[in-house]
Order: C-alpha cells, then sequence, then structure tokens
C-alpha cells in the first residue's frame, strides 16, 4: 500500500470518529449537577476522611446523627437514631434507639429480601472503624473513648485475623434497635463523631461480598444510590434517588436567618428532592467557573482570580451576574490560618520575640493581598461561630500595619535580647508549595524586615513539611486548621502540651496553665461554665502568641436561581438531599447565559 | 532487558523508599499519632528490612502484581486499564493527526527550502512554541469552548462515541503544541536528506521531485523519522497532565499527578516500571522497524 493511501485512509478513519459523535439521551426528572475540586478516594466511610470523599459517602450511607439542615449556631440532630440518645449521670453510658423500618438499597450482597438497618450494624461499622488491618483513617475519633474498643484493637493488631464476633464491653446492641456505647472517660464531643461520615452503618454482608473491592460497591440506607451500583474511579459519579429510602421530610423549622431567605417552602417534602446528581470532578478552577457560567453546574465557589470581576466592590455582586439570576452567598468558615512556631527551640520560648513577631505582621494588608479583603483577621486560636470565641475582642499583639505597632515591636524585639534584629539568628520559614503559599510567605519575610528580623522562605511538597513538623526540622511554618466539628475544643486542642506532634499541636507549645484548663474543659458537657474556660484558654492563646495568628477565612459562593434551598456549611455531608432545581426556571435562564 | 528492570527497580526503591517522606504522615492526615503512624507502617510492610521492600519491588515488576493504591485503595492494575483508555482517546488522535500533518509540512517545506513558504513556516513554528503550553489551554477553552461553544468546555463520557465531543478541543490543543516542535525535527531531517548525492543522482535521471521526495528523501527520511516517533508511542498512555487535569479527562496523566501529589508509592512504582518497560519493548520495536525501511540494516 502507498504511503499516500495509508494517510488518507487514517484521515478518513479519524474524520468518521469525529463526526459519528451522538447525544446521550436526555434525563427526563429533574437533576442537581455538582462541581467539586478534588479526586474522591473511594465510597468506604471508615477511609473517607476529606470533604470531598466524605460528602460521596454521605450521598449514600447515613449515622445516627447529623447537623440540622437550617439550624445555626449547627445543631445535632437525629437521623438514623430515633431520639436523641439518654445519657447516664456520670456522662459515660450513651443509649441510642435507632428508627425502625430503614432499608438498605438493594444489592445482590443482600439478597430479594429487602435488608432492615438494625443496633448491630452500627456495632458492625464501629468495629470496622476500630480494626487494625484496615487502618481506617477515622480511628483518631475513637481512640481511647470507648470501653475495651482500645483493647480488641490492640488484641488483633497482633493475631492474623480480626474476630467482629467478639464483644466489646463499650459497644453493645441492646436488642434489635437498642444501641449502647460505653465510654472509658468523658468526651462530650462524641455526639459529634456519630454525625461524621467515619462512624456511618454499613451492611456486614456487603463488606464480606466485596472484601476488598467493598469501596466502590457503596450500599447504604441513605437517599441517594449510586448509578449502576458502582463507584468508577473517573471524573463524573451519578446518584439516582434510592427507591428503599425511608421517608425523611424537609425540615419545618429554621434559624431566623434562613426564614427570612424563605427556605421553609419546602417544609414537609419528601427528600430527596431531586431524581438524579452528578457529581463532576473538576480540579482546574477554570473550567469549573466556565461550566458553571455554562449554567452545566448549580453552584460554585468563586475562584480567587476571578473574585474581583464578579465582587468589584468587594461587597456586591457585579450587575451582569444579577441580571442572568445568579446570587451571592457568603458565610463564614469555621477555620483558623497561622504561622506557627517551633516551641521547642530556646528561641521561641521567649514570649517577648514572638509578640514583636506577631505586632510586626500587618494582618490588614495580608487580608487586602491574599484574601480580597474577605477574610476576618483572627485575634486568637478559636474561629467565630463557636463558643468559646469571644466577639469583640482585640488580642494586644495583633499587628495591624500601624506605625505604632512596628514601634511596639521594635521595643519588645529589643526587650527580648535582639534591638533591630540583632543576634537574632536567621529563621526558615516552611510552607507548602503552592504559589498562594510562597506569596505569603515572602509577605511574612517582608513584614519581619521591618524590625530586622531576617526570614529564609523554604517552600516544600506537602509531605516534606509535614515530615519536618513532625521530626521537629523546623523553626516556623505557615499553615491552616478546619474545623471537624463545631465545638472550640477542636482548636484549643491543637495547643494542648501533650497533643504535641505528630498530634494535632505541630508547634508543641506547652503551657501548664492551659494544659490545666484544656484537661477540664475537655471532659465538661456543653455549658456556661465550659464556655468561660474555652474563652479563658482562648485569652492565653492570644496573648502568649504560640503563633502568629492569620484569618478565619470566609465561604463566597455563587448559585444560578434555579437551584433552591441551597445553604452554605463547613458541614455539609448529606446536605444534596435538601436541594431542588426548578426546572421551568433552568429553562428560561439557560437562554441567558 | 532484565538488568535494565533491576536498575530501575533499585533507581524506584531508592528514591521512594529511603528518600521520600513517610507517607502514613499524607495518609494519616491532620490527626496522625505515634502509634497509629507505627501500625500503619507495618500494615504497609515499611517497618520490613530494605533488601525485603527492595524483592518486593523487583517481584512486582516481573509479575505485574502492582497491589492496591495506598490512597485511594484502588487496585492498581484497575486504575492503569480504566486510566490508559481515557489517556489514549486523547493521545492517540492526537499523535496520529500531529505526526501525519507534520511531516506533510516538513516536506513540502524542504521542498521549498529557503523560499518564503519555508521562512513562513519556520516562524508559525517558533511562534507556536514560543507560547506556553498553559496559554493555549486556558485561551482554547475560554475562546473556542466557552464563547463560541464549539466544543465541550471539560468532561468526559465512557465509551465510543460518547466520549468524542470532550477530546476534541484536547486533541486540537496538542496538535498545535506539537506541530512546531516536529516540523523544525522533520524539515532538518528531510533536509539532511535532500542535500545527499542520491538525490542530486535521480534528478539527473530526470525522476519527478514528487518521486524524488515520495521515494527517495521520505524513506531514506524514516529511520530517523521512526526512531522519534515509536519512541514517543509509550508515552501516550501517560496521558498529558496538564490538558487531563484542565479538561477533567479521568487519564493515567491525572492518577499520577495525585499518586505524587499523596506520596502513594505503589502508583508511582507501577507507573514507573511500567514507563521503563514500554520504553524498552518500543527501543526494540524502533529496531525491527529499521530493518523493514532500510534493508541495509539486519537484526543478530
Amino acid at each position: 500500500m502507498k504511503l499516500t493511501n495509508v494517510i488518507g485512509l487514517c484521515l478518513i478513519a479519524i474524520s468518521v470518529m469525529f463526526t459519528s459523535c451522538t447525544k446521550t439521551e436526555e434525563f427526563k426528572g429533574s437533576s442537581l449537577s455538582l462541581a467539586v475540586s478534588s479526586q474522591v478516594k473511594g465510597m468506604d466511610p471508615i477511609y473517607a476522611n476529606d470533604r470531598y470523599s466524605s460528602n460521596e459517602v454521605a450521598r449514600v450511607y447515613e449515622g445516627l446523627l447529623e447537623y440540622h439542615y437550617l439550624k445555626r449556631p449547627y445543631t445535632l440532630v437525629p437521623n438514623l437514631a430515633e431520639s436523641m440518645p439518654t445519657v447516664s449521670k456520670d456522662g459515660l453510658t450513651y443509649t441510642f434507639k435507632i428508627k425502625k423500618g430503614v432499608m438498605f438499597q438493594k444489592d445482590e450482597a443482600l439478597g430479594e429480601t429487602p435488608r432492615e438497618l438494625i443496633a448491630e450494624d452500627f456495632v458492625y461499622s464501629i468495629k470496622r472503624l476500630a480494626d487494625p488491618k484496615l487502618q481506617g483513617l477515622g480511628w483518631w475519633l475513637l481512640d481511647g473513648k470507648i470501653t475495651g474498643l482500645n483493647e480488641w484493637r490492640k488484641k488483633y493488631s497482633e493475631l492474623p485475623e480480626v474476630d467482629y464476633s467478639e464483644t466489646i464491653e463499650g459497644l453493645k446492641a441492646i436488642d434489635r434497635y437498642t444501641l449502647q456505647f460505653q465510654l472509658a472517660k468523658p468526651f462530650p464531643q462524641f455526639l459529634y463523631a456519630l454525625a461524621m461520615p467515619f462512624t456511618f452503618a454499613v451492611a456486614r454482608e456487603v463488606v464480606e461480598k466485596y472484601g476488598k473491592e467493598f469501596l466502590n460497591h457503596p450500599v447504604g440506607t441513605g437517599p441517594f444510590a449510586i448509578k449502576d451500583g458502582r463507584f468508577k474511579q473517573t471524573k463524573k459519579i451519578e446518584y439516582l434517588k434510592s427507591t428503599s429510602f425511608r421517608e425523611k421530610k424537609y425540615p419545618c423549622e429554621a434559624s431566623e436567618e434562613f426564614k427570612k431567605e424563605r427556605l421553609l417552602e419546602d417544609c414537609g417534602k419528601r427528600l430527596p428532592l431531586v431524581d438524579r446528581l452528578t457529581v463532576n470532578i473538576i480540579e482546574e478552577d477554570q473550567p469549573r467557573w466556565l461550566n458553571f457560567q455554562k449554567g452545566k453546574v448549580d453552584y460554585v465557589s468563586i475562584p480567587k482570580d476571578n473574585f474581583d470581576q464578579v465582587i468589584p466592590d468587594a461587597k456586591n455582586l457585579a450587575p451582569d451576574y444579577i441580571e442572568k439570576g445568579i446570587q451571592l452567598i457568603r458565610s463564614p468558615s469555621i477555620d483558623v490560618t497561622y504561622t506557627a512556631f517551633n516551641h521547642d527551640l530556646k528561641l521561641f520560648k521567649n514570649v517577648k520575640l514572638r509578640r514583636a513577631m506577631s505586632l510586626a505582621y500587618d494582618i490588614n494588608t495580608a487580608n487586602k493581598l491574599f484574601n480580597n479583603n474577605q477574610a476576618i483577621p483572627a485575634q486568637s486560636v478559636v474561629p467565630p461561630g463557636i463558643a468559646g470565641h469571644i466577639e469583640g475582642y482585640v488580642n494586644p499583639y495583633r499587628g495591624t500595619g500601624t506605625t505604632e505597632n512596628i514601634k511596639q515591636a521594635k521595643k519588645l524585639l529589643a526587650e527580648a535580647g535582639y534591638p533591630e534584629g540583632k543576634g537574632l539568628e536567621e529563621i526558615t520559614y516552611d510552607c507548602p508549595n503552592s504559589t498562594a503559599s510562597r506569596q505569603i510567605g515572602e509577605y511574612f519575610k517582608k513584614q519581619m524586615a521591618q524590625i530586622g528580623v531576617k526570614i529564609k522562605v523554604l517552600q516544600n511538597p506537602w509531605p516534606e513539611l509535614q515530615k519536618k513538623i513532625t521530626t521537629r526540622n523546623i523553626m516556623a511554618y505557615g499553615i491552616a486548621w478546619g474545623a471537624d466539628y463545631p465545638d472550640a475544643e477542636n482548636f484549643l486542642q491543637l495547643l494542648y502540651g501533650p497533643n504535641r506532634a505528630p498530634g494535632a499541636n505541630g508547634s508543641g507549645y506547652d503551657n501548664p496553665e492551659l494544659n490545666r484548663l484544656y484537661k477540664t474543659a475537655s471532659i465538661m458537657q456543653d455549658s456556661p461554665e465550659r464556655t468561660a474556660l474555652y474563652e479563658k484558654m482562648n485569652r492565653i492563646a492570644a496573648e502568649q502568641v504560640p503563633w502568629v495568628y492569620g484569618v478565619h477565612r470566609q465561604n463566597f459562593v455563587l448559585r444560578h436561581s434555579w437551584l433552591k434551598n441551597f445553604v452554605n456549611s463547613d458541614f455539609d455531608a448529606g446536605s444534596a438531599q435538601y436541594l431542588s432545581i426548578d426546572k421551568v426556571k433552568k429553562e428560561e435562564m439557560l437562554k441567558k447565559l | 532487558m532484565i538488568p535494565v528492570l533491576l536498575g530501575v527497580c533499585f533507581i524506584i526503591f531508592i528514591l521512594f523508599s529511603v528518600l521520600s517522606p513517610d507517607p502514613t504522615l499524607i495518609m494519616l492526615g491532620k490527626h496522625a499519632s505515634k502509634t497509629q503512624m507505627m501500625e500503619l507502617r507495618a500494615e504497609l510492610g515499611l517497618d520490613r528490612p530494605w533488601f525485603i521492600q527492595y524483592f518486593d519491588i523487583v517481584r512486582s515488576t516481573f509479575t505485574f502484581e502492582f497491589g492496591r493504591s495506598w490512597s485511594t485503595k484502588q487496585e492498581i492494575s484497575e486504575m492503569i486499564k480504566n486510566g490508559a483508555i481515557p489517556s489514549l482517546t486523547v493521545t492517540l488522535p492526537a499523535f496520529i493527526l500531529s505526526s501525519i500533518l507534520s511531516i506533510s509540512i516538513s516536506l513540502v517545506v524542504s521542498f521549498y527550502r529557503g523560499k518564503m513558504i519555508d521562512k513562513a513556516t519556520v516562524f508559525v513554528c517558533v511562534a507556536l512554541m514560543s507560547v506556553s503550553s498553559l496559554a493555549y489551554i486556558l485561551y482554547g477553552q475560554m475562546f473556542f469552548a466557552f464563547q463560541l461553544g464549539w466544543f465541550e468546555i471539560s468532561g468526559y463520557e465512557e465509551g465510543f462515541p460518547n466520549f468524542v465531543p470532550y477530546v476534541l478541543l484536547p486533541i486540537l490543543i496538542w496538535v498545535v503544541l506539537s506541530i512546531g516542535p516536529d516540523v523544525r525535527f522533520y524539515r532538518t531531517i528531510m533536509l539532511d536528506e535532500i542535500y545527499q548525492d542520491y538525490v542530486r543522482t535521480a534528478r539527473a535521471k530526470g525522476l519527478s521531485e514528487k518521486a524524488i521526495m515520495f521515494k527517495h528523501v521520505l524513506k531514506n527520511a524514516m529511520v530517523s523519522i521512526i526512531t522519534y516517533v515509536v519512541i514517543r508511542i509509550p508515552f501516550l498512555i501517560l496521558g498529558s497532565l496538564l490538558i487531563e487535569s484542565f479538561f477533567s479527562i479521568p487519564g493515567l496523566g491525572g492518577i499520577i499527578l495525585n499518586a505524587i501529589n499523596s506520596s502513594d508509592f505503589p502508583v508511582i512504582r507501577a507507573m514507573t516500571v511500567m514507563s521503563a518497560l514500554a520504553y524498552i519493548l518500543f527501543s526494540v520495536l524502533t529496531d525491527v522497524l529499521y530493518t523493514v525501511v532500510d534493508p541495509r540494516v539486519r537484526l543478530r
């Protein structure tokens, strides 16, 4: 065959391939389309340790408790539990009645007869989380908390196989619908653990049938079932409304802010409110943003680079977006960003040096540069929106860029033994290797130079940075912490001495007074006394400056007018069941996009 | 081949078992505790003697049993199978198209060497090469997909022909990205041949320019062309990190990127071994193809 003929044939084949594309069949019901920015690891609850994976898990699986969709501050309400648990006087025994008639989704592992959820399923699911062979990533949540669970885990970590039939003292199904937890020590945050996907109920038969492939065969009791019964490692996850989902209704109570937004219009309607849910994994900002503008995604977080274009005056949405019916939703994120010092080093045991550095750091300019001036400058460790945050409190060592701040910082630096930075060694500042992190590092360097403190910025791949923190081979580093649950304890533990790295206290800060208060507060139930202790710790954390505080970030989300009931939340696992689509409005608005 | 693979295994072992940070820190995330890290290290086999860990790498290289990803817990062979097809749906047509176009353009410009068309082509090629690949992706997506609506912005559907609308723009961008360097490379090869004595002889014998270009110049240039083309084939399967990321194509490029970011050693190891193996096989294939295009070359 001549070369020209070969080339001709290839061209024909390619052109046929390109022109023969057909459209896929159109879905008739209401369909919700979301975009997420990161890979989803799989659908096994015990490995769902990132927000993206846990959200996917929570579409199919459910737990005993959940956060009320329309209440702030965040409030726990029963989900698979019939009611909130009865708690013994000593705060150690939690007894749950679970709902009757809750069915698992159909799967060949469960046979033809519908399979009902029972208390034993929770016992099994929590044992899975503790199973040393599986190394579930949420073990930290229950480590040392349930009587006998640690012993069970330890015993089987040394044996070749784990025996799930062995009874654990603190984890029992009293009868078919009654579940009892016996805690080893008071742990008031225990209920939050039961609203996290790590503890969601799985069916033993499904786990045993699929073995290691269980993570690709999600079968839960939740509102959505994965299409074709299998999770594929693709960039698109499709769910259909679960036919076996119980009669769960849209809430009829809400906080005032949500009532004003008329979010109770669907009160009493059966959930989920859409027939199909598509999750598109779009890792880059631009395609996610363009897909939203084309109406292919129902809501999106505003990419940093598009912020000025969308909210030109930093307050209101640009007119052309309003014309398209797009709406802006802003809400504070329960997090804190900070520059931590390594307190193992003698250098940073000098509180005057830490205070001087904090005063030299102009947080207002940093906020403008890196957060479009929309974040809240952090005064201490506990973010707004949770008990322990002190409204209106101003950290006396919080730098805001005034000449007075710099003057005071220089004075403190001299008192610390380093007048104008003389005698002070160069401090390395480690950060992750993203562009934004590098910019923040360079800004930190510039700020410290004002008082004569020399900084060297070092960028690291994330694993390398983690290694440096754990091995204490670090001086200062920039990092952030997002809430696992809405309790100040989750933030204050970052400064609790015994939690030092590789625990959550990466800086190794160890203050006997703060440790004592933390130990007392961490076993107290929610009460004004506990809040007072949290506030006291928060003040100590502010004035002792264990870190140079950054900001509490805000979320900016845009949604299309056809998307109903959208509420931005830091704990949004399971929230898709409350969302609905106005199909008529969507058709009308799509013409304008 | 075996010594090369053993060498590759050794390099992988040094890079990921000796020099890289502890993967348990990444896997356990912000709640890592000393005890759990130790337990996980034991579970992953990272506490075993170094020679056993090295032997494991060698064994998986020769048995293709790569195990499961540490990060996603997925079967690696399944991940490779699932990712290779989407990658190939972009890279293969793009590679064929760009190769055909580049060779054709090179033939034309070398025929008109030194003339306006040649100079203009070289200028365009240099211009195309001067623009960053990210710029092509960003503007291509913004202008052709978003503003003109000719293509899908991003996404992927499994199965032919469902994937076709999603791969058109990535293919186009790949072709534009490749044409600059390819044309310059092929043109240089063609020009080397055009000034050879046998071309003058052919002209003296009265052969047409078309016959000279296709029968003699192209055929003699094939040795270099084959070397350049065939050796790139194994890398097609790995896709393009940037294109796959921007167009949300679930290919191997994205899998590699995620594996690197999460220190997912078994996945990185599998990908490195597969690439090395493919590289060796295609190098052998190149040698075999030399015998087809050049009768003077014989395999021993």
